[in-house]
């Protein structure tokens, strides 16, 4: 049987095209079919990139690639009705996060990856897969393509471990991101966390500053959007005006978003396949921060050098070098790290009730009457209103910081 | 590779159509809450007189939300004939 190549990446977002960089440096012959009509066109993110991964990827990526500021300021704000509490911290020069925004980000990678030699094939949606003499066989929008080597790179939808019955969609393992860039002058890099500016939706917020625009958003589980005060297409203007975020709307995007907590991981390989990115459920959500882009390259790193052991190995059953990559790297670690900051905020209570007893806590501190308590006797009462004992308060607390 | 993408029918940039979604009206069992209307942040899925949806197919943004919140698989990604250009980023 005559493959039509080496390896077949279906995806070209930061995680496709990573792979697709790594696998053509090291001499693979591999194609890349994405459906946009450019790399870029079709992903979403927050917009906040940590560059370790990406100037791993491409060492000049600080001087050259369009990255909007460098983040020297985090917020986090916590609404509690008409109460609000906001810490920030500051420190310049560390180069360590960016904001970024995907369309310009992802064709400058896609123009780095066809300078490497990656052939990219626009406009092709992969419509389903199956396998068929050693290989996989994808069905496309213009054709078929067969490859004993695919890198399932297609994000949250996993377009290839879905067709071949390695994954079901299943909502409570996907959250909603719902993005605006809107104009603006930012004065400085900075990165606003926000939770519980609206109400009944589980996830948050965030303000990104860019060069003269803000990305402002919103993530929200899916089994929360039926409950939430405004449906999911009001979610980040009634967002944009709790937070204060005023002017012109340039772009409004959408993406659903892999919510799975390392405990819960999809599978990672199969024979002849590997996922990386989203596709891979690789996202940290902390409660603080989104993080997939990081992620997304340095899996998609992972999986170029895989597949040229796959390749050499000539055993293309066996991808499992893929995951002993992803196992020795900081990947699995960080997300296995992230795992219990992850199920915290999936306890009921855990973004709400916390909250709304600092925010009580800090009011009665700031009030003065003839009342007054210490504040850990008021520590004790506030927690006690809402049911949540001294020792499962000081078990979150210590699973939090663990 | 050229022979390739001579097979596949395009050059790198051809940029004529774009993917879309379909809803499959068959599979609709017209769910009394319609998780997809208040899911979908572009409002693409509106109630229907008889119970079911009217989808309006040029307001999707393509994020992939109703093609996993649809019990039934009624939703899915599709490449149309036509060509309808998605319009957001
Ligand atoms: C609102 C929001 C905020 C976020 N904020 C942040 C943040 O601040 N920082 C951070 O690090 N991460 C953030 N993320 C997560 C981050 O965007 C993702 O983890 C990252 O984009 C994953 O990259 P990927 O390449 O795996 O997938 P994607 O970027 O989703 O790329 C997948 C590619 O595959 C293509 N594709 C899909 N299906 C097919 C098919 N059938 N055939 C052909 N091509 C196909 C798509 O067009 C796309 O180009 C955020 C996400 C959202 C939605
Ligand atoms: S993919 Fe997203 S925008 Fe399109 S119909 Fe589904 S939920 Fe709405």
């Amino acid at each position: 049987m005559s493959f039509d190549a080496e390896l077949i990446i279906v995806g070209g977002g930061l995680a496709g095209l990573s792979a697709g960089i790594t696998a053509t440096r090291l001499g693979i012959n591999a194609i890349l079919l994405e459906r946009g009509e450019y790399s870029g066109s079709k992903n979403v993110s927050g917009g906040r990139i940590y560059v370790h991964s990406l100037v791993k990827l491409i060492p000049e990526a600080l001087e050259e690639a369009p990255l909007e500021r460098e983040i020297e300021k985090e917020t986090f704000e916590f609404y509690c009705g008409e109460k609000k509490v906001t810490f920030s911290f500051e420190e310049k020069g560390k180069r360590n996060s960016f904001s970024v925004l995907r369309a310009k980000l992802d064709s400058w990678l896609a123009k780095r990856a066809e300078e490497a030699g990656l052939l990219i094939s626009y406009s092709t949606l992969v419509l389903g897969a199956e396998r068929e003499s050693e290989g996989i066989t994808l069905k496309t929008n213009r054709g078929q393509l067969t490859a004993p080597l695919v890198i399932d790179a297609s994000g949250v939808t996993s377009v290839v471990f879905r067709s071949l019955g390695l994954r079901k969609f299943s909502p409570e393992k996907w959250m909603l991101g719902v993005k605006e860039v809107v104009k603006g002058q930012p004065t400085q890099g900075e990165a606003r966390v926000i939770v519980g500016a609206v109400k009944g939706i589980k996830g948050g917020g965030f303000v990104y500053a860019n060069r003269d625009t803000f990305s402002v958003g919103v993530t929200a589980t899916y089994d929360s959007l039926p409950r939430a005060e405004v449906p999911a297409y009001d979610l980040v203007e009634k967002f944009r005006e709790r937070v204060g975020v005023e002017g012109e709307v340039l772009e409004y995007s959408a993406h659903a978003i892999p919510y799975y907590g390392y405990g819960n991981l999809p599978s990672l390989t199969g024979r002849n396949l590997m996922a990386v990115g989203d596709s891979a459920g690789f996202l940290i959500n902390d409660g603080f921060t989104i993080r997939g882009m990081d992620l997304a390259i340095a899996s998609g790193m992972m999986a170029g050098i895989a597949s040229k052991k796959v390749i050499d190995s000539g055993n293309f059953n066996d991808t499992s070098i893929y995951e002993a990559l992803l196992r020795e790297s900081f990947i699995l670690r960080h997300l296995e790290l992230a795992y219990n900051r992850f199920k915290l905020i999936n306890s009921p209570h855990f973004l709400s009730s916390y909250p709304e007893i600092l925010c009580q806590l800090l009011s009665d501190m700031f009030s003065v009457g003839e009342e007054r308590r210490s504040l850990l006797e008021d520590t004790i009462l506030r927690l006690k209103e809402r049911g949540i004992t001294i020792g499962r308060a000081i078990e979150d607390v210590w699973g939090f910081v663990r | 590779m050229i022979p390739l993408l001579k097979r596949l029918g395009l050059n790198s940039y051809d940029v004529d159509k774009s993917p879309h979604i379909e809803a499959d009206t068959e599979k609709c069992v017209k769910c009394q809450e319609k998780p997809c209307i208040a899911s979908c942040p572009a409002g693409t899925y509106e109630r229907s007189p008889n119970g079911g949806i009217v989808v309006h197919y040029e307001r999707c943004l393509e994020c992939g939300g109703a093609l996993v919140i649809c019990p039934f698989n009624a939703i899915r990604f599709k490449f149309p004939k036509g060509g309808v250009k998605y319009k957001y980023g």
